[in-house]
């Protein structure tokens, strides 16, 4: 009865603790999207709006009532979740587009200037730097099918820094120089690397000892936590004429086992996490999926980018639940909350869909996608592609992918706590709704 | 009777300026097809003046230091010397007209070109305090040298770190074909990483503080440019 007691008690732990435990990208190691309740199933107000100096695309965590997150104006934020009053700021030396880890009072993250850093979590003084091989966007000749064809691309959709995670003494992280890091989190030492054959910016996921990531060179990575030492990989389509169908942008959610992450190749592939053989593959056709999957009740929950389709599919067996046509390219991965389901559109909408029907129970329009400056929109919230994308040559494509982003478009996943949302947008600004 | 009503009135339309210019003010410069928002924030600095920082989402300023600010009557001006490389660009400057309904317009002048705008108050200010010089330990205190190679010949550095009762001062020179003399702004030390500023130079020293060696060992930043330092302690 002791015995019971106690074990009873300790799972009890354990679950609070996973339920809330919403202090690194996905909420947890593992990914899973999952927040705890209550779900905000009405729209009531906007609590606060907190403005940074450019793009936000990271992701809000929290710990305890400050939340924490970067901008693209070079700084790392903590902002007290009740008020919206910033409570420090620290600058780096670059965009800071990815999502922060905290524990152990520090905030872990990496920035464009090619640093991983951490953070005092209640000062933002720097505890330690770690100078990686420097960052870097997946970049091709003829990208997408711009022109001309010999012409080496940056791609304006590489949008996101890896993410890190923290387990126990060790933090994980990719970089755009093609390494997978594990680092010292107490002192920034790194204890190994792990070489992938392009651009990581996916953020890795922690389950059984093993981390899991894709690379923008096609393939999905297993490698042992300890050693560094790789345990299976798995390939991912190839795209060697116009480099738009390859690579792992989106990063993995692992439960029960399985790895499930989308795929730049339009297949969501769940892969069995002890050997890396396919499960099943959701097609998309040709449309990416840059949305890191959730997780729950044996159900996995994604968006695509050019079809906007938002997803529900079994877990088990990869097969179709429900889809919901949507209005524009979907980046931002899913958050689930009890029975709603909240997901950032790029044409700067923030959705709250029934976790069952998939109906839309609420939106949020941010005021740049109201006010839709130089027609970025048609009336109906879609891409106006016919003058943003009107020929293929030269910078063409890039300044229309760049004003794309001028509607507020809402990158950055949602952040959910006691009841209020938290997320970033394209405008500069993160919001708290409740 | 007359000359005390009108010192009343006086002191009262002063009074207001006063009350009324400080908190949050949020709105947007109409630039020529690019409208810019703009969220100023002023308060009291205690000292009979006034502190005030500027954000400008989409430009990657976030809590700029507002410099210059003079409030005449409903007259406020006021400039941005931190952000946006005015170093080379030039000063840029918002002279505004507090108006009764609370609502701030005025001009806003950059490079030459100048853009009205309007901003309405919002809240109380939450004004960016501008990052200050902490002191340095004891034993960094000094004169620090090293050398560095760039474009096939050596640059020698000395850095001279003095504690004020305020912070730390610097002085920080780099002599190669000529001597520069550069201006530091900023000098922290958080544990055992020292930070040097320069910005208007854009030069920067970031450095490890290695107590057991004597030595500061770092990457001198030039815009792009990253350079490994090691600085020793002179004798």
């Amino acid at each position: 009865m002791k015995i019971s007691r106690l074990f009873l008690s300790g799972f009890g732990l354990l679950l609070a603790g996973i339920c809330s435990a919403q202090n690194m990208f996905r909420g947890d190691m593992a990914h899973s999207g999952v927040y705890s309740g209550p779900a905000p199933r009405q729209f009531h107000r906007m609590k606060w709006k907190f403005a940074t100096g450019d793009r936000v695309v990271s992701s809000p965590v929290i710990q305890g009532s400050t939340i924490y997150f970067g901008s693209d104006d070079g700084n790392v934020y903590a902002v007290d979740a009740g008020t919206g009053r910033q409570v420090w700021k620290r600058t780096t030396g670059g965009p800071v587009c990815a999502t922060p880890a905290v524990a152990k009072e520090t905030v872990y993250i990496g920035s464009y200037d090619g640093k991983f850093y951490a953070l005092n979590a209640q000062t933002g003084a720097v505890k330690w730097k770690f100078a990686t091989e420097g960052e870097r966007r997946f970049e091709a000749k003829n990208l997408h099918g711009i022109l001309p064809k010999n012409q080496t691309i940056a791609d304006p959709y590489d949008i996101f820094l890896s993410s890190p995670v923290v387990v126990q003494d060790a933090v994980y992280f990719g970089s755009g120089d093609g390494n997978l890091y594990a680092l010292d989190a107490n002192s920034g030492d790194l204890k190994w690397k792990f070489k992938t054959n392009d651009v990581v910016h996916a953020s890795p996921a922690f389950a059984g000892g093993v981390l899991f990531v894709g690379s923008w060179d096609s393939y999905f990575y297993a490698v042992d936590a300890k050693t560094g030492k790789e345990k299976w990989r798995f390939h991912g389509g190839e795209d060697p004429l116009i480099h738009n169908q390859v690579g792992f942008q989106s990063s993995p959610a692992v439960v029960n086992g399985v790895v499930y992450t989308g795929c730049r190749d339009s297949n969501v592939y769940a892969i069995d996490a002890a050997n890396g053989k396919e499960k099943w593959h959701f097609p998309n056709e040709l449309s990416w999926v840059i949305t890191s999957p959730a997780v729950a009740n044996s159900k996995i929950f994604f968006a695509t980018s050019d079809s906007s389709l938002y997803h529900v599919v079994e877990a088990s067996t990869g097969k179709s639940i429900l889809k919901k046509q949507d209005k524009a390219y979907m980046f931002s991965s899913p958050a689930v909350v009890d029975d709603v389901v909240l997901i950032g559109v790029l044409n700067g909408t923030l959705e709250a869909r029934d976790l069952n029907s998939g109906e839309v129970l609420w939106d949020f329009q941010t005021e740049a996608s109201k006010q839709n400056k130089g027609w970025v929109l048609t009336a109906d919230r879609k891409f106006n592609q016919q003058l943003l994308f009107y020929s293929g040559w030269r910078e063409v494509p890039i300044v229309g992918s760049d004003k794309q982003l001028s509607v507020g478009s809402i990158f950055s996943s949602p952040l959910v706590s006691e009841g209020v949302v938290y997320f970033g947008s394209a405008d500069g600004f993160v919001y708290a709704i409740d | 009777m007359r000359f005390i009503f009108v010192l009343i009135l006086a002191a009262t339309s002063w009074c207001r300026g006063d009350e009324t210019i400080s908190g949050r003010w949020e709105g947007s410069i109409q630039i020529p097809d690019r409208e810019q928002k703009v969220i100023v924030d002023l308060a009291e600095d205690g000292k009979g003046g006034w502190t005030g920082s500027v954000t400008m989402p989409g430009l990657s300023v976030k809590g700029a230091t507002l410099t210059d600010i003079t409030l005449k009557d409903s007259e406020l001006t006021f400039g941005i010397k931190s952000a946006l490389n005015v170093q080379r660009v030039g000063p840029i400057n918002f002279k505004a007209h507090l108006a009764s309904d609370d609502t701030l317009t005025g001009d806003f002048v950059e490079g030459g070109n100048t853009a009205p705008f309007t901003l309405k108050k919002t809240g109380a200010a939450q004004v960016d305090a501008p990052p200050r010089s902490t002191a340095v330990s004891k034993e960094i205190e000094g004169e620090w040298k090293g050398e560095y190679e760039m474009t096939g010949y050596p640059r020698h550095v000395t850095l001279k770190l003095l504690n004020h009762p305020d912070g730390a001062s610097a002085d920080f020179v780099i002599v190669g074909k000529k001597i520069n003399n550069l201006p530091v702004d900023l000098v922290t030390q958080e544990g055992d990483l020292l930070t040097i500023d320069s910005h208007e130079t854009g030069v920067s020293y970031e450095g490890r503080w290695h107590k057991q060696n004597a030595e500061i060992k770092g990457t001198l930043f030039q815009g792009a440019v990253e350079t490994p330092l090691v600085l020793r302690l002179a004798k």
